[in-house]
């Protein structure tokens, strides 16, 4: 037994956009940027540096490495932008709780 | 990041070799007029590149051979130019090597510490 | 030796060379007066000959010494009846070393010397520097 009342609100409902949340590659963007992408990205990046900084730290290892400011620029490079992306999280999961509490 | 990773094992790997060729270079200059003393020489670079190219544990230790080059009359053929540029140089790469280790140590803490910035 | 701190490697073997060029020099001074029978050679010059190593076209990796070779064989006759090797007209066989000439080469291979000493000192300042980048003081 259908409700028509019900079905019209159904409709109404399944036609809003989603909202979009501080994590979440997959949402669809109503603004510019997607926080969530943009974190993704971020995670990948700091990813390849710190191979990109293993690989050069191999090579320091086994002397084959031939110019010493390679590896501490992407040694440097790795630290920080770990060190960026923690602080990036720290403050995104701050601001999520923040509006979570905010009474309705 | 696991603390016995390839690259981990690898750089503990150079810091043993290097602390070894260290010593035996102070061997060599002390033992500068010694008759009949051969130069000894450290190797761990090439068993440390096939253990990488093998894909094998880069868990090696370095090997103590003897320098080809010429000996002098009394039978000894340590350089001292050589020993010192030696000592220059294995103490560059450890200083590097230390880098490396500590940068990796770093990255774990920050990951642990987390909100701790 | 490794690629990574090359110029202290290429001044290394510098010294290696100027030491070799100054045992050379200090050997010819020291026999400049080897008076030797005019049957046998005289006491010969030593010159050390040094070569670039590393292929043209690239960064060199210093210098090696590539060869001794002596010098004049037939030295000076100098006439000295009292040397008890003497031949039977009272000559004997003296080196052809020119003690000024020496003196200059001597000069010239402790200044080569100090240079590449210098160069070590300035290379390891440099790469002290680079592994400075980045550390937190």
């Amino acid at each position: 037994m259908s409700i028509p009342a019900i079905g019209g609100i159904g409709a109404a409902l399944t036609s809003t956009p989603p909202l979009t949340g501080p994590v979440g590659p997959s949402d669809a963007t109503t603004t510019g940027t997607d926080f969530g992408k943009l974190l993704g990205h971020g995670l990948q990046s700091v990813q390849d540096a710190q191979t990109h900084t293993d690989q050069l730290a191999v090579q320091a290892a086994t002397g084959d490495l031939t110019d010493v400011h390679d590896y501490m620029i992407a040694s440097t490079q790795s630290t920080l932008m770990t060190e960026l992306t923690v602080a990036v999280r720290n403050k995104a999961v701050e601001a999520f709780n923040d509006i979570m509490r905010m009474p309705l | 990041m696991p603390l016995d990773d390839v690259t981990m094992t690898a750089l503990t790997s150079a810091l043993r070799g290097l602390s070894l060729r260290q010593r035996i270079t102070a061997d060599n200059i002390a033992n500068i007029n010694t008759p009949g003393y051969q130069a000894g020489r450290v190797d761990f670079e090439s068993a440390l590149r096939a253990a990488l190219n093998d894909g094998v544990t880069p868990e090696v230790a370095g090997t103590v051979g003897e320098s080809a080059a010429p000996s002098r009359e009394d039978g000894n053929n340590v350089n001292l130019d050589d020993e010192s540029v030696s000592m220059i140089d294995t103490g560059l790469r450890y200083q590097l090597v230390v880098d490396a280790v500590n940068t990796k140590f770093q990255l774990l803490r920050d990951a642990i510490k987390g909100g701790g910035l | 030796m490794s690629d990574m701190f090359g110029a202290i490697n290429s001044a290394g073997s510098g010294l290696t060379v100027y030491r070799q060029w100054l045992d050379a020099i200090s050997d010819n001074i020291a026999n400049i007066n080897t008076a030797r029978p005019t049957s046998e050679a005289a006491f010969q010059q030593r010159w050390v000959e040094a070569a670039p190593t590393g292929q043209p076209g690239e960064a060199g990796s210093g210098v090696a010494v590539s060869g001794i070779s002596l010098g004049d064989p037939q030295g000076r006759l100098v006439y000295d009846p009292q040397n008890p090797l003497a031949d039977k007209n009272g000559y004997v066989r003296m080196p052809d070393i020119d003690l000024g000439e020496q003196m200059v080469q001597m000069i010239m291979a402790q200044r080569a010397y100090q240079a590449n000493l210098a160069v070590i000192d300035r290379a390891r300042d440099a790469y002290q520097q680079a592994l400075q980048i980045g550390r937190q003081s």
